[in-house]
Parts: C-alpha cells; structure tokens; sequence
C-alpha cells in the first residue's frame, strides 16, 4: 500500500544529480588538479551533505571509509541517501517551526507583562501587597498641589487626610487600605507605592542603611481644591459623576464621584452597598450619554455625508422608525442640522441616523473609543458600549441620540470633548503627575501612548462651532462663562428608564475653548432632570472654580 | 587505519607519535587517540590562516593544501574560486573541530559561566540568614560546580559527545537546581542527587546509541518496557491530582512511569518510520503510540498524553512527509482534544481558566493567577533570588517554577532562559542533521521535538498563552522520573552526536592520506 512513497515520486531531476554530485565539478572543480578535485568531491559530499558515499550507514561500516572517498568519484545514489536528504529538509522546516513558536511565546510573553503587568500587581488578589506591607513602608500619596492625601503614619498604619471634607472628596482617587476600591490610587498604583518598581541598587541602599524599605511617594494629578468645591456644589442627595481634565496634557483634574465614603469608616459604606459609594463613578458609571451622544452622530455626518449644509428637516415632534417612533416633547418645525443640534432635537437625528446606516455610526463610535478595552496606564477605566451588531433602524434611531444599548462613562465623555477640542486628536489620560523615590529621585512615568487621531481636523472645528452655539443660545445657556471664556458643549437628558415618572439623567459635556483654561467636564447627575437646567450650572461653576484656581 | 596514522603525523611533524597496537580493539582505540590530538595540533595550526587567508596573501603556509589556494588567487583563479576556496577551508577548519567534538572558546566560556552562575547562586543562597552559614548550599555548591565543569569541559575529551548541548543542559539543570534550593532547600537537595544520577544515565545513554549496530531488537525491548512501565500506574498507583500517573516503590520512593516511556516512544517511532517505508510497515510505531496514548489516557494524564501524540505526529511528518495523512492525524488529534473537552470537566475548567481567569480568582483561577501576579511582580530584574513569595503559587516546585523564576530573577532572565530551551534544540536538531543514518536523524528529532514541546505547554500555560496543562518543565521542575528522563535524552542526542563524530574523524584520515 504505497501510501507514503512521497519521496519516490520525488522527480530526480528537480536534485542536483545523483546526490550532489555532477562528472562536471562545480565551480571548476574540474579544472584543478586531481587531488584538489578529490578535496572538492570530499568536503562537497562528506561534510555540506554529510551522506553516506553511496550506502546505508551500516553498509558503510563494513567497507573501508578511505577507499571510497579516494576512488571512486562517481557513484550511484542509494535510496537512503536520497531519503536522509529529503528528511533533512523536513527536519529544518520543522525545527523552523519549533523557534517560530518559541518565538512567538517570548513575544506574547513581553506584551502580557508590559500592558497588563501593572493591572496584575495592583489587583487586590495579590497576596504580594498584603505582604509587602508588612516589609515596606508605603509612600505618601499627594495631590497636585502637594497636599497629602493618604500617607502612612509611624506605626506603619495607612492614613489619610485630616479634613473630613478632603477625604471625601477624594474617596474614590484615592481608594482605601484594604483595597475595596480596586481601582483606587493606593491599590492601583500600589506597585510604586510599596517599592515593586525599585531596582537592585536602590534595595540594597535600603538593605545597608538598616531600614525599612520605603515605597515611592506619588503625586496625583488631581487637584483637592476643586474636588472639595465640587462636592460641595454637587445637588444635595442626588448620584452621579463629574471629571475635569486638562485637554491639552490628559490630566485628569478631578474627579468626583457622589455619594462619597470615609476611607476611614469603610464599613459604613459596605453597609449601604445599594448606594455604592465605593464605585468610582467616572470610570466605572456606564450610562446611557442622551443627547450628548449626538455629538458622535454629528462627527459621523460631517465626515461621511456630503451636502449637509442643504440637510433640512421639518420636526413635528414625531418621527416613525420601524413599528416605533421617535418623539419629542414638542414639534421645533423646518430646521437645518445646526438648528437641530443646538436645540437638541431627537427627530432630526433620528432621521439623520437612517442616512447614515449603521456600519458609518458605529465606525465612527468605535473610532472614538466606544467598545475599546481602554488601557490607560495611569488608570482603570471601564469600557464604553455601542452595539454595532446588525442594527435594526429603530435600534439604530435609538442609538443615534444615545438611547436604547448605548453606554458610556463620564470620563469616556471628557475624553471625546477632549478630542474635539485637540482638532480631533485623542490624548490617553493621565492620574499620575510625579513619583519620588524614597531616595529623593524622579522616576520615569510611564509614557503615555501618542495622540491618537480620531476625527479630522475640519469635522472637529464644525463641531466646536456647533457646541459654542449649543452654550451660546441652545439648549446649555446656562454653562456660559463671562470674561471672555468661550464654553463649548452638548447637554443630555438620559432615559434611564422606560417610566416617564423618573427623572432623565441630566448630562452636560463640554470644554472651554480658550487656550489659557484648557478644560474639559463632563457632569452627570443620575435622575437630576434636565441637562441644561441641572448639569449645565454644576458644569458652569466649576469651570468658573477652575479659571480661579488657576490649574 | 592505525597502521598509517604515524606516517600522516611524522609528515606534519605534530609531535604526535602513535605506535601501532596489536590487537584490532587496541588498533582502534590508538586510531581514535591518535585523531583526537591530531584534531587539537591541527586547531591551533588552523587558527591563524583561518581568518588571514584571503586578505592577507603573503603569510607563509605549512599546509600544501592553503598553498594551492593562495596560488588560485595569484594565478588563474578569479575572487570568486577565491571565496570558494575559503569557504571550503573554514569548512573543513569546523569539520575538524566537529570531528574532536569539545567546542572551541565559546563553549568554555559558556561552561565556565554556567559554574559561576551556580557557584554564585549558592554562594548567596549560603549567606541569605545574616549571621549563618547555610552550609548544605555549600555542600550542593561543591558537589554541582566541579560536576557540571567536569561534563560540560572534560567529559568531551573523554568519550564522544557534544560539548555545546552539554554546557546548554548544565545550565538549565544549574538553574532549576539554584531556584528549588531557594523555595525548598530538602527538594533542592534530593535534586541534586537526582541531577548526579542523571548524569550517569546520560552517559550510558550516549555510549549504548553511539555503538549499537542492530536497533530492532532493542526497539522491541523498549517497547515492551514501555507499555509495561505505562501500565503499572493503572495496576498500583493512586489517585492524585486528578490523575493516576504515579508508581509507588518501596525503598526508593515513587517515580512516574510515563516520563521513561517516552524513550521507548520516540525509540520506536525512529525504527519503524526509519526503515520501514509504507504506513503499514510503520504500524507497529503507530500502534504502540496509540497503546500509550490510551493508557495515558486512562490514567488521566492528558497533558503528557498531549505531548506524545504531538511527538508522533511531528516525526511522522518528518519521516514521510505525507501531508495529508499528517493533517488528517492533526484533525484527528484536535478531534480528540474536543471530544476530551466535552469528556472530562476538569478540561473544561482549564480552558475557562485560560480564556478569563479573572472570572474565579480565588478558586479555579487561583493557580494561573498566582503565576501571573508573581511574574509581573518580578518585573524586568526580578525581585532578587530568594527573595519573593514563591509559596503563595500552588505547584510552585513543580508546574510553575518559570513564574517562581521570573518573579527571583526577573522578566529578562526568563526571556533568556527560553532562548537557551531554543538554542538547546537547535543543537538537538543539528547534532541529528550531521548523522548519516535515518534512524539517528529521526531519534535526534524526535528527542527535539520531545524537549520543544513540552518547554512550550508548560512555559506558554503558565503565561496564559494556551490553557494549562500540567507538565513538567524539563530540566527544571522538581522531580527524578523527569529530569533523568531528560537526562537520558539528552544522552541519545550525545549517543549520535558521537557517532557523527566518529564518522567525520574517520573520513578525515581517509581525505589526509
């Protein structure tokens, strides 16, 4: 059964002849000498080949080696030698192979430790950290302004701010001791902050000066300041989530999360799990982005569709998708897409959004960071969701005014006003403003991955157009600043729910447009109402707060 | 052969003088010699003409064959006979040092940077308590350094093998030896004797492959052994771990059958796919695989299962190259991996593990978890040796000892070290590739392929690049039936890098004369 003749088949001529060896040497071979042709022959055939002359190696060991190498110049292959040649190729293919995957093994190897290394080190089931504690005094933890947030006292107990009203503010940044907020800086960034980053020399400083190894000390980019003001200004009893950014650095200015906790009691806000206190809402808050979503809408048309300007829609308060319909409290009448944006009119993006079609949307959300598994060095943010499964138009209309199974995070928001006000380049951002070693020394942050271009320029500067005419005389008048500061900005008002009886989710998302108060906020106030009349003030005085403090 | 070794050497005036014996063992022997030091005379004579042939032209030659080809160049020959004539000296320059079969500088180098590296971690190890001296890690210092300098410098000198896989596997076996000292010193020490062990069996390894003529029988042997060893486990052993792969003895303790039987595999494999050239006159390997495959089975070691049949497959393909039969056996393995995932639980438990471990921390992701935290706890230079919590990993001695190594020595390290796994089959592969016989090529291979793939599910488990599954890492894990398993391997690799050798060395005499 010659099944597994492959090698029989092997067209003789496709090898040089007869195992390598040709009556006319190579490289004139056959012009030299006898002697030099028979070191030709040898070498060639003993040596690159490696071939029995002629026989099998068993066959070999019976007859003198010498005699055959010597005289006789040609012979006639064996089909052994034939066979170890073609296993030969295959041997190399396969050890080929074998180093591809060793390869392939080392690389992976270094991409899982580089990008989640820290994600590994910093999560609460490292035993490491428990135990490291024990061995190592853990940093101080500052904010931008040098004011301690968390440090760890003489006993080797980890405290935190004096002020009540500091530790609040800054509960969730800031996390706890005993690592219930995950993404909190002192459980995140516990690698430097308990000395997993030190290297040989700077332990063995430690080890020879006697005493206990020190952790680094971290200066976060948030400022305490603003927080405190914040949390004051939040509306009384109400949830919800604002984050302030330096749009031009990344860094992450505040970020605030209601209702707060005292690291120092975490056990009271164990208690009331149903508030959730010790979610972050900024990172880890998924709600539906209401009407600021238009704002990626509005990104999609203006790079896709061509004749916008002559786009004209007349809203009657009803627009019909599917077996449903698009409503709005009242009809805004024939209005261009301008009009529309700035009033906020659900109807018109409805309509815009079946122009669209579903696969230019949803690039464009992805484009901007929706469905993206965001890893920020600096810090853990959950990831935002568009459904880009095959939309139905009715899913799609939802969609499109940031409804139905769109979610995003509030700081997922500030990074898209962010790349707007770049001209539409997104920056990665940033928590950490500075580390010092324990020996006085700045360590290298982490670099920050390049801007990453989401929109073109043009499309980004139409939309700061629009979002100044949204604050100017649209639905977020009331975020406007006097002296000369420019607001952009979109106001939302979420469904959170099917009930009409609760309250939407009140947005706002916007930025400042002047070169010398880079900021970008996004505020949301869960079941707060509308977003222009209760975001857009919030939005308002802490920019103003910002502009004072002079971040 | 002897008889007209004294006249090659008095005509190159070497210095060497080799009488000839009577008796024909005798005659051999001096023939060897005689070849061994001409090797080492003629290395040293080689040097120089080596890198100056053709750059510098007027530096006088010894050699008539470097005459010629400084002639070539000056007279009718253009550069390029110039660069061939070159060529085919460096060939021949390397074809002598294969010959000798001790390595040049780099592998002292390597062996003296192998004793230093073991002689250092020990060192350190000893004087890890302050103000005691550790002295078993003395002890262990003593006895592994002289060793491994010994085979990887000596030993070469003595009987025919390869100094480079030598020096590669001394430094693997240094490393697992350091790393189990530091996580548990008792185990470190009954692996240490279990290394000096495996050593001996090497050599009886290298010596039994580099003489045997008739292969057939000792194949059948092997065989034989090999289903037996395989099915003791079945008959006596006890359940642990889920698998049933253990053998317990009295006055030696307990060893795993299916780490030995793996020489019988890749024995049988190499004999009948060598010289039986039709499917059906390869059955007899193919069946026994399969015998092994569904004892293994049974006793619930998938992992190692995984690796024969892995092996099977590769040297199949490497001995007929038929495409598609290999491919229908791939299909037919990954149709048996999805049957095993549908079959056994704890299959599906790994591969859930694998894809989000994250989804039970505490429990069924503990283990691949615990690696992962202590590997990037280690960072790029590792938190120091001795240093860390290897103990919070499960199987921390045994399935996971490359994240206790990452976690000591760092991410760096642990990058090297898998270079030198590749560099050490790569010297595998080429030992095979310098064989004449196709059942040396396909025993070389077959042992590469062995070593390769079971560095890889266990590195790339432990990484989380595939799911786990639980083997030992060669060299380095703790355990006797595995490292001399290895050691034995390494063995068979030296057993052909010998016999090449012996060939070259006689086909050398045949070309001087």
């Amino acid at each position: 059964m010659p099944l597994c003749r492959k090698h029989k088949l092997y067209a003789r001529w496709l090898l040089p002849p007869a195992c390598g060896w040709s009556p006319s040497l190579p490289e004139g071979g056959s012009k030299g000498a006898t002697s030099e042709r028979k070191r030709h022959w040898f070498i060639e055939e003993t040596y690159t080949r490696s071939l029995p002359p002629g026989g099998t190696g068993a066959e070999r060991t019976n007859h003198d080696s010498r005699t055959a190498a010597t005289t006789n110049i040609f012979f006639t292959p064996s089909k052994e030698v034939i066979i170890i040649k073609v296993i030969r190729r295959r041997i190399r293919l396969l050890t080929a192979l074998m180093l591809a995957l060793f390869t392939a093994m080392g690389a992976y190897f270094c991409y899982s430790v580089y990008f989640y290394g820290g994600r590994w080190i910093s999560n609460p089931y490292n035993p490491r950290i428990t135990s490291q504690k024990q061995s190592v005094i853990m940093g101080t933890l500052t904010d931008r302004d040098g004011t301690v947030l968390a440090y760890t006292d003489a006993n080797g107990a980890r405290r935190y701010s004096n002020s009540r009203d500091t530790r609040l503010a800054v509960c969730q940044v800031v996390g706890d001791s005993g690592g219930k907020v995950s993404t909190g800086a002192d459980t995140f960034h516990a690698q430097y902050l308990l000395g997993f980053k030190s290297n040989v020399f700077e332990r063995v400083a430690d080890a020879f000066s006697g005493t206990l190894q020190r952790g680094d000390n971290v200066q976060l980019t948030v400022s305490e300041r603003l927080s405190r003001y914040i949390s004051e200004q939040f509306p009384e009893g109400k949830r919800g989530a604002v984050v302030v950014m330096n749009y031009k650095t990344g860094e992450i200015l505040s970020m605030v999360s209601m209702p707060q906790f005292d690291p120092t009691h975490v056990d009271e806000a164990l208690d009331d799990e149903e508030a959730g206190a010790l979610v972050n809402r900024c990172t880890q808050g998924m709600y539906p982005p209401g009407s600021t979503f238009k704002i990626v809408t509005m990104a999609a048309a203006l790079e896709n569709l061509p004749d916008l300007d002559d786009f004209a829609f007349d809203c009657t308060g009803y627009y019909p998708v599917g077996h449903y319909s698009v409503t709005e409290s009242s009809g805004h009448g024939v209005q261009s897409l301008s009009d529309a944006f700035a009033h906020s009119c659900n109807t018109t993006f409805a309509a815009l959004s079946q122009e669209l079609g579903y696969e230019m949307l949803g690039d464009m959300a992805q484009k901007l960071g929706f469905n993206e598994n965001f890893l920020f060095n600096d810090l853990i943010v959950y990831n935002s969701s568009y459904p880009i499964d095959d939309l139905s138009p009715e899913d799609l209309a939802w969609s499109s005014i940031g409804q139905g199974r769109v979610l995003a995070t509030p700081l997922h928001m500030t990074l898209i006003a962010s790349a707007i006000a770049n001209g539409g380049v997104m920056n990665e951002p940033r928590l950490l403003r500075s580390i010092t070693t324990a020996q006085n020394a700045q360590r290298t942050l982490p670099a920050a991955a390049t801007g990453k271009r989401v929109m073109k320029a043009e499309t980004a500067q139409r939309l700061e157009k629009e979002m100044i005419r949204v604050v100017k005389s649209g639905t977020g008048t009331r975020a406007a600043l006097s002296n000369g500061y420019v607001v952009a900005g979109k106001t939302g008002s979420a469904e959170a729910s099917n009930d009409k009886s609760i309250e939407t989710h009140a947005w706002f998302v916007g930025y400042i447009t002047n070169d010398n108060a880079p900021y970008a906020i996004s505020v949301v106030v869960e079941n707060g109402g509308a977003g222009g009349s209760v975001a857009a003030p919030l939005a308002r005085k802490t920019l103003q707060k910002a502009i004072n403090i002079g971040l | 052969m002897a008889g007209k070794a004294p006249v090659y050497t008095a005509k190159k005036k070497s210095g060497v003088s080799a009488s000839p014996a009577a008796g024909s063992k005798e005659k051999q022997r001096a023939a060897q010699k005689t070849t061994e030091k001409k090797g080492a005379a003629e290395k040293k004579r080689e040097k120089k003409p080596a890198n100056t042939k053709i750059t510098e032209k007027k530096t006088p030659r010894s050699s008539s064959l470097h005459q010629r080809g400084e002639k070539q160049v000056k007279t009718r020959r253009g550069a390029k006979q110039a660069r061939e004539t070159a060529r085919l000296n460096a060939v021949m320059r390397d074809r002598r040092r294969a010959a000798l079969g001790t390595g040049g500088f780099g592998v002292t180098l390597m062996a003296l940077l192998t004793a230093g590296f073991a002689a250092l971690g020990f060192l350190l190890l000893a004087v890890r308590e302050k103000g005691a001296v550790d002295t078993q890690a003395f002890v262990l210092m003593a006895v592994t350094v002289p060793l491994g300098l010994a085979t990887s410098l000596l030993l070469p000198r003595l009987m025919r093998m390869d100094a480079l896989t030598m020096t590669l596997t001394n430094f693997i076996c240094s490393v697992g030896l350091v790393i189990l000292y530091t996580v548990s010193p008792e185990r470190g020490v009954r692996q240490t004797m279990f290394y000096v062990l495996g050593l001996a069996v090497m050599m009886v390894m290298s010596a039994v492959v580099s003489r045997m003529r008739r292969t057939g029988g000792l194949t059948l042997l092997a065989m034989v052994l090999g289903i037996g060893a395989l099915a003791l486990p079945l008959l006596f052993g006890t359940w642990q771990n889920g698998a049933k792969n253990w053998v317990e003895v009295p006055f030696f303790g307990s060893f795993q059958p299916s780490e030995f039987a793996k020489l019988a595999l890749v024995l049988s494999l190499a004999y009948y796919f060598s010289t039986h050239r039709t499917v059906l006159q390869m059955m007899p390997a193919i069946l026994f695989a399969g015998a092994c495959l569904a004892l293994l089975m049974l006793q619930r070691d998938l992992g190692t299962a995984l690796i024969y049949y892995l092996t099977t497959v590769v040297m199949f393909y490497a001995a007929c190259g038929n495409v598609p039969l290999t491919a229908l056996g791939v299909m037919g393995g990954a149709g048996a991996a999805v049957l095993g995932y549908k079959m056994f639980a704890h299959v599906k438990v790994r591969v859930a593990m694998w894809r989000n471990p994250w989804s039970d921390p505490l429990d069924k992701g503990y283990q691949i978890i615990q690696a992962l935290l202590a590997i990037s706890s280690g960072g790029l230079f590792g938190v120091g040796l001795g240093q860390g919590t290897p103990e919070k990993i499960p199987m921390y001695y045994n399935d996971f000892i490359f994240a206790v190594i990452c976690e000591q020595l760092g991410l760096v390290f642990g990058l090297f070290l898998l270079a030198v796994y590749a560099a050490l089959i790569v010297r595998c592969v080429h030992a095979a590739l310098r064989s004449r016989r196709s059942f040396d090529l396909l025993l070389g291979c077959g042992v590469a392929a062995m070593l390769g793939i079971q560095t890889f599910m266990i590195v790339g488990g432990v990484i989380k690049l595939i799911p786990l599954t639980g083997v030992t890492m060669p060299f380095i894990s703790y355990g006797g039936s595995s490292l001399i398993s290895c050691m034995a391997m390494i063995g068979i690799v030296h057993g052909i890098a010998g016999r090449a050798q012996r060939e070259m060395s006689e086909d050398l005499f045949a070309m001087e004369e």
